[in-house]
């Protein structure tokens, strides 16, 4: 790739402007990477969130002043504490006494990074999407639940047969948006040394002492995921809401 | 009316809420027997409803207790479930389920609480829309029912249960003038069909056509109960006259 005619495009450009991306034809290959790996860590965070933050949730509705109080606690921690803060105690303090194999995934995914990486933004991403599901178990009727009770279905019976099925509806835009915010999120994990996209445009710019190119191509591409995304979040959402009646 | 063995007996029902200083049911006493049609009329607030969604613990009534054929329902220790497949219930706004068609709507709960075979329950389901006149609707979503549709498929869902009273809150009251009537002629024919039934309405003229017997409530009192031709022929309270005066 060096020597290809753009590679002149940045020839005596300031080490200091936006726009100098002299270091592509070297370091591109990283920030390939390094999207895979936001991606990878933002998608698999909140997937692995789903099934304790539909825990939590249902702690939380729960009648039992218990476990509604666990659940509170939880995800009052969580959401009140910064992410770095929780990364750090978790990745020093509980991966600190389990040592983990350092398997490659994909060749480039170091494991005994990514995955406590994971389990801390998957604890925070599970306190957010908690709220996310109460809200769309709330957000269903209650005279579906009184229809069902009615008819001698258990409470259970009630909530997984009539109440969560609709409630998916409800919630699936909001999970979309927590993927969004999860890939921007994610990048606090550069701090600990994880390969993401922010590290790639870190390690370009000390490399190279090009300051500035490294982050503004860094913003441009979270741009470019995110950007879309939220809009075809919203696009979903508007039709979802046209069939929506009772 | 043929025979007057009490299904549900209900003594000094009390309701209250904010610590007592609402009281929605205050010592509501009545005995429904098999075959009764029980109408149940009063202004709004009046505890009507209250006192219908007593019935089947839908509303935890704060004191007093319910026989239902016999057993204490109140009692912390009964399975309300095993009763309350006993007691169909009918809603002002149908509370349909629309994530599913008209059949799983009426199978739902015989497969999954009676453990009913699902051919078993869908040729029953069949039978039952063919009575309301909808027969040919059960691929259909309730969204593509019109309201008096969706009340008369409300209505045959809870006889899935082969419940041994209906209570009805308001069944026609959020439905389309021009609809109300289908619903009502089903409810008729339960009627003369001998199913007791609890009916809070405001049709009036389906508590004197139809009902056995009529209670008055007011301010969480029953203050009248009597058949319809004596509770509307002849009112004795102030109450029930100025109410008459205003619904007739």
């Amino acid at each position: 790739m060096p020597g290809e005619w753009w590679s002149q495009l940045f020839d005596g450009m300031s080490k200091t402007s936006f726009f100098n991306l002299s270091f592509l034809p070297k370091y591109g290959k990283m920030f390939l990477e390094g999207i895979e790996y936001t991606l990878l860590l933002a998608v698999v965070s909140v997937l692995i969130a789903v099934i304790p933050a539909l825990i939590l949730a249902l702690m939380r509705l729960s009648k039992n002043r218990f476990l509604s109080g666990l659940a509170g606690a939880y995800i009052a921690i969580f959401r009140s504490t910064p992410l770095l803060v929780q990364l750090s105690i978790i990745y020093f303090g509980l991966f600190g006494a389990i040592t983990l194999p350092r398997l490659y995934l994909f060749g480039f995914i170091a494991i005994d990074r990514f995955i406590p990486c994971v389990v801390a933004l998957a604890l925070n991403s599970s306190a957010y999407v908690a709220e996310i599901f109460r809200a769309g178990i709330q957000a269903v009727d209650a005279g579906q639940t009184e229809a069902a009770r009615s008819l001698g279905m258990t409470a259970w019976q009630a909530m997984r047969l009539v109440v969560l099925p609709q409630a998916v509806k409800n919630v699936l835009p909001a999970l979309a948006n927590e993927i969004v915010t999860m890939v921007k999120e994610s990048s606090i994990c550069s701090t600990l040394g994880i390969a993401d996209l922010m590290f790639a445009a870190k390690s370009t710019a000390s490399a190279t002492w090009i300051t500035l190119g490294p982050y503004t191509l860094a913003a441009a591409i979270y741009f470019c995921i995110n950007y879309p995304a939220g809009k075809a979040i919203e696009a979903i959402e508007r039709r979802m809401r046209r069939g929506d009646q009772r | 009316m043929a025979t007057r063995d009490k299904l549900i007996e209900v003594h000094d029902l009390e309701k209250h809420y904010n610590k007592g200083s609402i009281h929605a049911l205050d010592g509501v006493s009545v005995d429904i027997c098999r075959g009764d049609v029980m109408v149940v009329v009063g202004p709004s607030g009046s505890g009507k409803s209250t006192f219908l969604r007593s019935l089947n613990l839908l509303e935890v009534p704060t004191g007093g207790t319910i026989l239902f054929d016999g057993v204490d329902i109140t009692d912390k220790k009964v399975d309300i479930n095993l009763h309350r497949q006993r007691m169909g219930m009918v809603f002002q706004h149908f509370n349909l389920f629309p994530h599913k068609t008209i059949m799983d709507n009426m199978t739902m709960a015989p497969i999954q609480v009676k453990g009913m075979k699902k051919e078993e329950a869908e040729a029953k389901a069949r039978q039952l829309l063919e009575r309301v006149g909808l027969g040919d609707r059960g691929k259909a979503y309730p969204v593509q029912l019109s309201g008096g549709q969706k009340q008369r498929v409300a209505i045959v869902r809870a006889l899935m249960m082969e419940p041994d009273v209906m209570l009805f809150d308001e069944p026609t009251s959020a439905l389309d003038p021009e609809m109300v009537g289908e619903v009502l002629e089903v409810m008729k024919e339960l009627a003369r069909d001998g199913m007791t039934m609890v009916v809070v309405t405001h049709e009036m003229g389906f508590a004197r056509e139809v009902g056995s017997r009529v209670l008055f409530m007011d301010e969480g009192h029953i203050l009248e109960e009597n058949t319809p031709g004596e509770l509307f022929g002849n009112p004795r309270s102030e109450r029930l006259r100025s109410f008459l005066a205003k619904v007739l």
